[in-house]
């Protein structure tokens, strides 16, 4: 197990390595000189060209590449992401104000996830075949197929617009009125959850489908035991391994998703402070938020596997 | 035998071919998908026929209307009709996610190819490439990609491209890994078949199953994608109709014209359900297995 777990982590380095050296090389391929940006920013009038080359020389750009890429990355390591261009504000800061919005949807996106798929799945594995499973298969296409954008101005218009049972947009914070925050984060996490619950059901009915046609579990009903009580501890617990890992597999779409949410509702998380980054070709924004997702991807995907090699050990053993 | 086997191949395939369709045909839900993504083929190539109205003449006395006889959808914030805005924009939207799946398609299934055929050192560094492209989200590298080369159409496939090769690389290694193992693929080596002839002769031709389901499914998965991008407004660009910038300027109308908004995200909804349908239905058409299974079932 620590040989595989070495294994795993040092891959994971490898592949962040990899990730680094891509989101440098678009640094340099963005159109706006960061420079330039930072100057106008700052209205300091027109410029010489000596002045310019003084704050080129003070960002580290007059250095040959791989020495602005150590810097880079050495500086992000410890804690420094830079400066917005378009605020000033600091890039770390402005991460940590963030976060716990973006964390808020997510586990909010993920309680629907479970509160819908997970019961669809394993009510369209019993009954296979049926018209119930039939349903619930077609409706998790349909699920996964519907645009998040889409979705959400269709709830927006139902549940704000016509009815105004929630706010449109915007965001409540929790320390403001609990009720409040809850009604401001109820559609977008909704919409986002409904995209996981297609995903998630289609995967708890395949392995609970494979699960059910092993010998353990025609052994257990052989001895009598009740149909509950196989398919709650004897089946739902295998099952739900390869379940875990298609979770964390698809984690990348979730936090895709929370960028085109965020924007459509107003909610001020990492994904609007992100696409409000491109928009204003704020480099330094841009970049943080590539690394931290990128960095968080790989995450949520070693410890997956690490997590799936401990629960089935022949994983450890293969490759 | 070197004869024979050449005219068997040409029957064998058509059955497969025949009782693949005669599987999609009895799929329900493949079906479905088959039928509208037909209409929305018919309504792409047909446009100039079906929309009653220039998609670009505008009318400036008649914007922000709603449904009425002259404009069944209304007209959108510079008097156009949006009916035949959605028309017209059915061309954009599945020619750029038909293309950009194309082009991956080539890169992905050549990346794959050499990675599960040549090995070592190969398969690692295409693999880490395809490690790197797969940890950062779609979404937010296609929206810097399309920046870094200026919005429109090209940018956006470009950027989808660079985007979808991976996963047709990582299923196409995949696939071959376990086909090069084959007696028969050691017999092609045996006779001293090149490595390129092996390839292309013998390796790709028994994986394109599978390839041709993720085609389809990724098909849909970058349509939507662009419609994210452009939504985003830094796609395709006015006053060229596509859905995805359609939906961006209906929504800040939301309250005023629903329809503007509303209409174009249901034909993405539709085109996007459309190819995952297909999809669906393929990859148990192409499953032998699941045939046998379904035939015993039903």
């Amino acid at each position: 197990m620590r040989e595989y777990i070495l294994k795993r982590v040092l891959i994971s380095f490898a592949i962040l390595f990899f990730v680094s050296i891509l989101i440098f090389v678009l640094g340099r391929v963005l159109p706006g000189d960061p420079v330039q940006a930072a100057l106008v920013a700052s209205r300091m009038g027109p410029l010489s060209d000596e002045v310019i080359a003084d704050v080129r020389a003070q960002f580290g750009l007059d250095r040959p590449l791989h020495i602005q890429y150590i810097l880079w990355v050495s500086s992000f390591v410890q804690g420094d992401w830079g400066v917005s261009i378009a605020s000033g504000e600091r890039v770390l800061d402005m991460f940590m104000h963030r976060l716990p919005v973006t964390l808020e949807l997510f586990f909010g996106s993920v309680i629907w996830a479970f509160i819908i798929g997970l019961p669809l799945g394993i009510v369209s594995a019993l009954r296979r075949n049926s018209w119930l499973d039939v349903t619930v298969t077609t409706g998790a296409i349909l699920g996964v197929s519907i645009p998040v954008f889409w979705e959400g101005i269709v709830m927006i218009y139902l549940f704000a617009v016509l009815t105004h049972i929630f706010p449109p947009s915007g965001y409540v914070p929790l320390s403001e009125s609990v009720t409040g925050n809850l009604l401001s984060v109820a559609m977008p996490t909704f919409v986002m959850g409904t995209h996981g619950a297609g995903l998630f059901s289609r995967y708890v009915r395949s392995s609970l489908l494979e699960v059910l046609g092993q010998d353990f579990i025609r052994t257990a009903y052989a001895k009598g035991l009740p149909r509950k009580t196989v398919i709650l501890t004897h089946a739902m617990k295998p099952a739900m391994i390869p379940v875990v890992t298609v979770v964390g597999l698809t984690w990348g779409y979730v936090v895709a998703g929370a960028f085109i949410v965020e924007y459509m509702f107003a909610i001020p998380g990492l994904g609007r402070m992100g696409v409000n980054a491109i928009f204003a070709n704020d480099f330094p924004v841009i970049q943080a938020t590539l690394v931290m997702v990128a960095v968080n991807i790989l995450v949520v995907n070693l410890l997956v596997d690490l997590l799936y090699a401990y629960l089935d050990p022949r994983v450890r053993v293969q490759r | 035998m070197n004869g024979r086997t050449r005219d068997d191949a040409p029957r064998a395939h058509r059955s497969v071919l025949m009782e693949t369709a005669m599987a999609l045909v009895r799929h329900r839900v493949a079906f479905a998908g088959l039928v509208i993504l037909l209409g929305l083929i018919v309504m792409a190539a047909f446009a100039p026929v079906l929309a009653p109205y220039d998609p670009n003449e505008q009318d400036l006395y008649q914007v922000l209307q709603g449904p009425s006889r002259q404009h069944l959808l209304g007209t959108d914030d510079v008097g156009r009709d949006l009916l035949s805005r959605v028309i017209y924009g059915s061309r954009v939207t599945l020619a750029m996610g038909i293309l950009s799946t194309l082009f991956a398609a080539v890169i992905g299934i050549l990346a794959g190819l050499v990675a599960g055929y040549k090995g070592g050192i190969w398969d690692a560094v295409i693999m880490r490439i395809t490690d790197t492209f797969m940890c950062m989200p779609a979404l937010v590298l296609a929206l810097v990609i399309v920046a870094a080369l200026g919005p429109g159409m090209k940018s956006v496939v470009i950027s989808i491209t660079v985007l979808a090769w991976t996963g047709f690389a990582r299923i196409t290694r995949g696939q071959v890994m376990i086909v090069r193992e084959l007696p028969y693929v050691e017999a092609a080596h045996a006779l001293g078949a090149s490595g390129y002839r092996i390839m292309f002769r013998h390796l790709l031709p028994n994986v394109m199953a599978p390839l041709i389901v993720t085609a389809t499914i990724s098909v849909g998965m970058n349509i939507m994608l662009e419609s994210a991008v452009s939504f985003l407004g830094i796609g395709v660009q006015q006053p060229t109709p596509s859905w995805g910038n359609e939906l961006r300027i209906g929504y800040s109308y939301l309250e005023i014209v629903p329809l503007f908004s509303i209409a174009p995200g249901l034909m993405i909804t539709l085109a996007v359900l459309a190819f995952n349908f297909l999809g669906d239905g393929l990859r148990d058409a192409l499953d032998p297995r699941l045939r046998g299974e379904e035939k015993a079932g039903s």
